[in-house]
């Protein structure tokens, strides 16, 4: 355990205070995100709508009421928690592949997802009573096994798994998938339009049904990766180490994996495809915590919900009363966070 | 009103054009200016081999009786029932030139918003004319569609009768609805929740029906076709809802997955259940069919109050 320590003077766990700092970040920017939107409505009006749900008073006819409980309140948890999941993968995928532009997005398993999710929908693959589990299900499957080709693949091309290996595998893969995604649209008739709208991703609609179905894989799937934030450790240093400190180093990987493309089916079935966020927010949260997995997974939970969250807002506000779709915004500040946060690191190594 | 100046201004046009062309000697290149502003030559002779790449377009050719000439169609072309018949090209950007030069067309209709230069530039090197049509986002953007088409097939008399026939039907339509307006809203639902929301706002025919039929659009503040957000749907709360989703046939009808909404049910509309369908692009495809599009929203607020 002592190998996987850095420099850092900082405590190797994640304490009361640092979980409750996270928390408190988050909670500020949920109540931020429930207070404004588009349609302006008085923090007055808000304290009144909660109170009078809280002694379940509430009119059914308040269209305040509807506005901020049918429609923002779920949508804003599901982005968090959407946020939370995405950010965790691709910390988990990171430290996993020790390579700092691994994603769900970067490595083709996002794609892969919408994929799964396209078929679903072009050949009506459907479980009878669950209308979302379908699309669901083979978003999970799909992205799995997206997976398992890109991986064992790249081992093949280059055994260390170099930035520049994944990301061109990332790539062709995406592209070969897309163009897999075009061609059932051209056999898909009538569903086509549904198909192209859906592939574009979007988290407006979504209720209380599909932000419990969330938080339920992130406890399942996101304890279970937050369980082998020490075997994470021991990857940072390299495979041949964890080995020999007692990691069963096959066994780790696919189990996080499977949690990985598990979290990233359950977010592309419900959102779509939204991209960067699983990328960039482990590299901010690392800037604040440390690379200490212990410390890194917890902090990406929770930052990963406050970037998107923040990042739908403007989605949201911006151009009212004109929505932008959720991914131009996290794209755009993605992909400039990135680049200065890829370019201040590499400075300070060389 | 704005539409008989404009259509009465058009059939003069046309007319003058008709007189024009008798008079020119038949030595003299046949010429027209379409929509973007482009002079393209045409062939002296009727044209007989013509693809129109945009529905809207080729709805036109049959509105005009053209649709002997129509040799291919682009692959979204599916009204009337019989142009699924005549063969289809990849329309959009991935317009497939070769597909198109096959078909061996004279002229070939391409909508602005759909091709890019190079393509046009690939059709007119292989000696086809390029007539370039817009959007139609406007209704009087329609009526030059159908002048220009009715120009370029030789068929403007029936040009100037399709203007004047959808805006008499307009203006009927708009005189009925003025004796009975009631000052109601309407919101125009173009893509459904799941896929974010888009409506028509100002400066597509959509909202100049509404304008029309005495009702007003909710979205009226925002310019052109749009995502817009779900709160403010409910903050404006329309009294009635048009949407043009497609049914696929399985589980709940547009009209239900609406009414379902949670949140929603606050909503006039929803809580009348004034929500109208319309299924095969009638009120969302700028053809002369908008005419009939208008009359079926006028049924759906006024009821079918026709004598």
């Amino acid at each position: 355990m002592e190998t996987t320590r850095r420099k850092t003077p900082r405590p190797e766990g994640f304490g009361a205070i640092e979980y409750a700092a996270f928390a408190v970040a988050c909670a500020a920017a949920l109540l931020l995100c429930v207070c404004v939107g588009s349609v302006n409505i008085s923090i007055r009006e808000i304290c009144r709508v909660w109170g009078e749900a809280l002694r379940g008073t509430l009119s059914a006819h308040d269209m305040t009421a509807s506005i901020l409980l049918s429609v923002r309140l779920p949508r804003v948890l599901c982005v968090a928690l959407s946020g939370a999941a995405l950010s965790l993968c691709g910390a988990a995928m990171q430290g996993l592949l020790k390579n700092p532009l691994a994603d769900g997005s970067t490595l083709g398993v996002s794609a892969g997802a919408s994929l799964g999710a396209v078929l679903a929908i072009a050949f009506g693959v459907s479980i009878p009573g669950l209308p979302l589990a379908g699309a669901m299900g083979m978003a999970m499957l799909f992205s799995f096994l997206s997976l398992m080709v890109i991986l064992p693949l790249a081992y093949r091309m280059d055994h260390s798994l170099s930035t520049n290996t994944i990301i061109l595998i990332g790539v062709i893969y995406s592209m070969f998938v897309s163009s897999i995604i075009s061609l059932v649209t051209t056999f898909a008739g009538d569903r086509v339009k549904h198909i192209t709208f859906w592939t574009m991703g979007s988290l407006s609609g979504s209720g209380y049904k599909e932000a419990a179905i969330l938080l339920l894989s992130l406890l399942f799937f996101g304890a279970v990766i937050l369980r082998f934030a020490r075997e994470l450790n021991a990857f940072a240093i390299g495979e041949e180490n964890a080995r020999h400190i007692g990691v069963d180093v096959r066994r780790v990987k696919l189990v996080i994996l499977l949690c990985v493309s598990a979290l990233i089916g359950v977010c592309v079935s419900i959102g779509g495809a939204i991209g960067f966020v699983g990328l960039v927010t482990p590299h901010m949260v690392r800037m604040l915590v440390g690379p200490n997995h212990k410390r890194l997974l917890p902090a990406s939970l929770f930052g990963g919900a406050i970037f998107l969250m923040l990042a739908d807002l403007l989605a949201r506000v911006l151009l009212n009363p004109i929505e932008l779709p959720i991914g131009v915004v996290t794209s755009f500040i993605g992909a400039i966070l990135f680049i200065c946060i890829f370019y201040r690191s590499r400075r300070a190594e060389g | 009103m704005r539409y008989r100046k404009t259509a009465l201004l058009l059939a003069a046009l046309l007319l003058f054009a008709l007189s024009g062309c008798a008079k020119t000697p038949s030595m003299e290149a046949r010429t027209v200016v379409d929509m973007k502003g482009r002079t393209v030559a045409l062939l002296q002779e009727p044209i007989t081999r013509v693809v129109a790449l945009s529905p809207a377009d080729c709805e036109i050719l049959y509105a005009l009786g053209a649709q002997g000439a129509l040799v291919g169609r682009g692959e979204y072309c599916d009204y009337p029932a019989e142009a699924r018949s005549i063969p289809a090209v990849q329309s959009n950007y991935e317009t497939n030139i070769e597909q198109v030069l096959a078909l061996r067309p004279q002229v070939v209709l391409v909508g602005d918003m759909q091709e890019d230069d190079e393509q046009i530039r690939a059709l007119e090197a292989a000696g086809v004319a390029v007539v370039m049509t817009n959007a139609y986002h406007e209704i009087e953007e329609v009526y030059r569609g159908v002048a220009l088409i009715g120009e370029v097939m030789d068929k403007n008399a029936e040009a100037a009768a399709v203007i004047a026939d959808m805006n008499a039907a307009f203006e009927a339509l708009s005189v009925r609805a003025l004796a009975r307006s009631e000052d109601k809203t309407i919101y125009f639902e173009i893509s459904p929740l799941a896929y974010g929301l888009w409506t028509g706002g100002t400066g597509t025919f959509m909202d100049e029906i509404a304008g029309m039929l005495g009702v007003n659009n909710v979205f009226s503040d925002v310019e052109g076709w749009r995502q817009i957000s779900e709160e403010q749907v409910l903050s404006r709360n329309p009294d009635y809802i048009v949407t043009i989703t497609m049914y696929t046939g399985e589980g709940p009808t547009p009209i239900e997955e609406i009414m379902a909404r949670p949140g929603w049910e606050n909503v006039t509309a929803v809580k009348n259940g004034a929500i109208l369908n319309l299924q095969h692009d009638e009120l969302s495809r700028p053809a002369p069919r908008l005419a009939e599009g208008a009359k079926l929203l006028y049924d759906f607020i006024y009821g079918n109050d026709a004598s």
